[in-house]
């Protein structure tokens, strides 16, 4: 495909994060998209593409982040402007395709949230499930729940399975001083006498939520090799929309969008699974993980406890998952958590928690990313290599 | 149970009549006319065909639960009081699926598909939700 390796990720902004009070959603995102700015060694006026991640409802006494009113805080004036209102993971594509056609030449893609201090998570789960709340039901977390559930009932799956990826993501997170857990250990005694919260998830399997931001810059493989960083080229992208919501959803025990996505990005790469290096996966939920990687064809369906067990995915693992600590330890950036954490790790920027000799894992050529909305109705597979 | 905490169905120009249907204890839904498929959300064209002609029909009010959960976590003050409760997803002998909630049935008795029937609750003049039951016969 035409445009394998020509574009690349050329910078990444961090924010603090964790539990921040007192601070707004907006002021995460100019946060992240400053530091990012410096970060590619680039000057705010480089900056003609500007697309924010999926925004959420604001908190009640914040304006709604959008593009323009980013833009204006940032005194930058783009040629080009997006934002997901809703969960599609197409802002990579977006970015790719924006840039292919010579809309603009860097594009910056922010998120930005006080998920954890503000009113805003509060307001989603109660205000945007109108059909669903007269019956008790909000939000991802049980919408995830319930194609769990399913997915237990088709093939051998289950905490038993979860607690691996649950703990093995736990000790990439006490690497990183950056992750929300970077100080807590988790064992699978802890994983089991954590809370149920919606059956069959409990505490462990859930995602944090986090004040803070991420941003990253993308640009085009020419105009990378005169930046700051070591480019991180975008080998392979797919995306696939099985759309359905859970109610009327049969994908949700696989196959999900993954698979199809996931096909066309190492087709896109010419590479196969193992060429795979280590995988940075969208981790909203522990059972998220397992059906991506099902998908992808890490293992067939019901044998993810197998493969996981072991150590797989941690330390010193044969195929190292969410390497930062994910959504579930590190901290929730959207898909900016696992896409960034793969670009820092191809640049060789990860410290304590590099992959290579550091770790006892493969020195990273080639990862594989995943983004994944909704209750598995959008799905992005990404492919990344140094 | 705190009924007045509770979000009530949002009632728009697809799902009336719908509403309506519930309202006298019945389930309704729209049947193309064309491919035969019974759909649901309701919805202007049938999403196999396209066709826009269709009638109203009235399920018979059995299936099977799909796939359930248990709350532990009131997310909304209006369901405090119930916890822990089941919401679920149950496929209708018609086709379509509904979120629903699992009443008259101790929770670890509950299993993916497993028979149910509908059942009524009557939380004012307007709004009836239709809730699930173990079959009484299968
Ligand atoms: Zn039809």
């Amino acid at each position: 495909m035409g445009i394998k390796d020509k574009y690349a990720i050329v910078g990444i902004g961090y924010t603090p994060q964790g539990r921040l009070p007192g601070r707004t959603a907006l002021g995460f995102h100019l946060e992240a998209c400053a530091n990012a700015i410096a970060d590619a060694g680039l000057k705010k006026n480089d900056i003609d593409g500007l697309i924010c991640y999926r925004v959420f409802p604001p908190a009640s006494n914040e304006a709604l982040v959008t593009p323009y009113l980013l833009a204006q805080h940032l005194g930058i004036a783009p040629d080009y402007m997006y934002e997901d209102a809703n969960c599609s993971r197409s802002h990579l594509q977006n970015a790719i395709g924006a840039l292919d056609a010579g809309f603009c030449n860097y594009v910056l893609l922010s998120y930005g949230h006080n998920a954890a201090s503000s009113d805003s998570m509060t307001r989603m789960l109660t205000e945007m499930s109108p059909d669903d709340a007269p019956f008790g039901h909000f939000g991802a977390l049980a919408g995830y729940a319930l194609a769990a559930r399913r997915a237990m009932h088709e093939f051998p799956t289950g905490p038993e399975t979860w607690k691996h990826i649950a703990v093995g993501q736990r000790k990439w997170a006490n690497l990183n001083p950056r992750a929300t857990m970077f100080k807590r250990s988790m064992t699978f005694d802890d994983y089991d006498n954590a809370p149920p919260l919606v059956e069959p998830f409990r505490l462990f399997d859930a995602c944090l939520t986090t004040d803070g931001g991420r941003a990253m810059i993308i640009t085009s493989a020419e105009r990378a090799h005169n930046l700051k960083n070591p480019p991180v080229y975008i080998m392979g992208i797919g995306q696939h929309n099985p759309s359905y919501d859970i109610k009327q959803a049969t994908h949700a025990t696989g196959p999900t969008g993954a698979q199809k996505a996931g096909k066309r990005a190492f087709n896109m790469a010419g590479i196969s699974i193992a060429d795979v290096d280590a995988c940075e996966i969208y981790d909203c939920f522990t059972y998220t993980v397992e059906i991506t990687l099902q998908d992808y064809g890490f293992f067939k369906p019901g044998e993810g406890k197998e493969w996981l067990q072991d150590g797989t995915i941690e330390p010193g693992g044969r195929m190292p998952v969410n390497t930062s600590g994910g959504l579930l330890s590190e901290a929730y950036f959207m898909g900016l958590t696992p896409i960034s954490e793969a670009a820092m790790q191809l640049m060789g920027r990860c410290e304590e928690r590099q992959l290579g000799p550091r770790t006892k894992t493969k020195s990273p050529e080639i990862i594989l990313c995943s983004d994944n909305g909704a209750i598995l109705q959008t799905h992005s597979a990404i492919i990344l290599r140094r | 149970m705190d009924d007045d905490l509770k979000p009530l169905p949002v009632i728009n120009d697809d799902n009336r009549d719908f509403w309506n249907g519930c309202r006298n204890h019945e389930l309704r839904f729209q049947k193309c006319e064309q491919c035969g498929h019974v759909r649901w959300p309701a919805s202007l064209i049938c999403p196999v065909c396209f066709c826009r002609a269709f009638n109203w029909i009235v399920s018979e009010g059995r299936g099977r639960i799909y796939t359930f959960v248990v709350y532990h976590v009131a997310y909304h003050p209006g369901f405090q009081d119930d916890l822990p409760y089941v919401v679920a997803v149950v496929e209708l002998t018609e086709g379509p699926r509904l979120l629903t909630n699992i009443a008259e049935c101790p929770i670890d008795e509950i299993s993916c598909d497993m028979p149910v029937e509908v059942t009524w609750r009557d939380v004012n003049k307007e709004i009836s939700l239709p809730l699930f039951r173990p079959a009484v016969s299968v």
